[in-house]
């Protein structure tokens, strides 16, 4: 057959032909060495231009920009996030809002009874001294991180029966959160829908002896994986935002005023840093 | 305002700025522009019609912000600016080698007439079908398969020989 123009050799190679013009084009390639070459090579260009601007959705995208995504929104949020701050200025005023809920001390048998069984028994090198320190919040910045890393763990790696290790479901949410009395009472869950990620349920847990929730999500996107956002109250100063690696889980930290935040998962770093500015947006935490 | 539709932009900013560095061949300005496609989406929200496709509706009027500016302004790249293919702080050597990459392709699609660009990053980069890609151009699918196929084929030529004239100009060196 008639050798077939680049036009139509490139609509070939993009999938755009069908029926016959498909056939005839399949044929004149297998007839035709200097074609099957040309072919080659347009494939190869593809690949590198495709590969070459893949590079820009690893990057971060500036926190201007999902403002501006979300700044419908924000019209709306401004009222809202001036009456919360007023609402944890007065709480705040002595800073152990968290600790005053009146389930602390049913926080502390969750954390004994859930989180520190599992790290006896997935963590043998682990000495029930230091299991005991950690629990007395006497850890260092690196245990935290083993044991966020480790939380998130458990969760993924929770069967259909383990349902118990949530303390609040996926369909309670926001209100059930409240509800639970660890958390202001304006507090909302970040919506991480956009990224594919569905609220799993939460989870109480102490963190370098502070209360903390771990809020899990799950996504069907495998090169994104689990997430595990973790939410603590914290006496330290702010820290800007700041990777670090368990395994191979990647970890995104930081802490801004009088709390700390940390995501947990299998996603790329540039993911990571994607959804934690956000949460810093949604939750005011930049 | 549907709380989902600013999840749904959040969601395809990624794409929006690939797109964008795409036409304007500058990081800063493509995120101004996606900056400034937001807003005129969120503006006219009411335009969307639900059950199309949202990236495409946003692929639209990121072109169609960036042809104003273009028509207001004399758009100056800088050659070579180093913010273009700005990879962030990871040194990885994947990361590394995109970034030669990207310049190498970027420097070849800046070559290339606007429309052609448009035609090749919808298709190629963003893998809209012609049809999806003329809705968004708002041409006909025959103008986008042509534009398409000249986009490829001249750019096809030009990393050819930009790698013949890379690997003369070794060959030089080590003579």
């Amino acid at each position: 057959m008639q050798r077939p123009s680049d036009e139509i050799l490139i609509a070939y190679l993009d999938g755009e032909l069908a029926g016959g013009d498909r056939v005839a084009v399949a044929q004149a390639l297998a007839g035709d060495e200097t074609l099957r070459a040309r072919a080659q090579a347009l494939n190869d260009s593809t690949r590198l231009i495709r590969a070459a601007y893949d590079a820009v959705l690893r990057e971060p995208v500036p926190e201007r920009l999902i403002a501006a995504a979300r700044a419908a929104e924000a019209e709306t949020m401004i009222q809202h996030l001036m009456a919360r701050l007023e609402h944890w200025r007065a709480m705040m005023g002595d800073r152990t809002w968290w600790i005053a809920a009146p389930v602390a001390a049913s926080l502390v048998g969750i954390v004994l009874g859930t989180g520190m069984g599992y790290f006896a028994a997935s963590q043998q090198g682990v000495t029930m001294a230091a299991q005991q320190a950690a629990l007395n919040g006497n850890v260092t910045a690196a245990n935290w991180l083993d044991n966020i890393a480790g939380y998130h763990e458990l969760f993924v790696n929770a069967g259909p029966d383990d349902r118990q290790l949530m303390d609040v479901p996926a369909d309670g949410g926001n209100d059930a959160l409240r509800k639970a009395g660890q958390l202001p009472s304006d507090f909302h869950l970040p919506d991480l829908k956009p990224w594919g990620l569905n609220f799993q349920g939460a989870r109480f847990l102490v963190v370098e002896g502070q209360p903390a929730t771990q809020l899990f999500y799950i996504t069907d996107n495998q090169s994104l994986g689990p997430l595990t956002v973790v939410v603590a109250s914290t006496s330290k100063p702010d820290l800007a935002p700041t990777f670090d690696k368990r395994g191979d889980l990647n970890l995104l930290y930081w802490r801004h005023h009088g709390h700390e935040y940390a995501l947990v998962g299998t996603a790329d770093i540039g993911y990571l840093w994607n959804i934690s500015n956000d949460i810093a947006w949604q939750l005011d935490a930049i | 305002m549907s709380a989902s539709f600013n999840d749904q932009l959040v969601a395809v900013l990624p794409r929006l700025r690939r797109f964008a560095r795409g036409l304007t061949g500058s990081a800063v300005e493509a995120d101004d522009l996606v900056q400034a496609a937001c807003e005129r989406a969120l503006a006219r929200t009411h335009q969307f019609q639900a059950g199309t496709r949202f990236d495409s509706w946003m692929f639209r009027i990121v072109q169609t912000v960036w042809i104003d500016q273009l028509r207001s302004r004399d758009t100056r790249r800088t050659e070579n600016e180093d913010a273009a293919i700005n990879m962030g702080s990871d040194e990885s050597v994947r990361r590394v080698e995109a970034r030669m990459a990207l310049g190498e392709v970027q420097a070849a699609m800046d070559t290339l007439p606007s429309d052609q660009r448009v035609a090749l990053l919808l298709v190629t980069v963003e893998g809209l079908s012609y049809k999806e890609a003329a809705d968004v151009a708002e041409v006909p699918v025959g103008t986008i398969m042509s534009r398409l196929a000249r986009a490829r084929i001249a750019l096809l030529a030009k990393l050819e020989s930009g790698v013949a004239l890379r690997g003369s100009s070794d060959d030089a060196k080590t003579e």
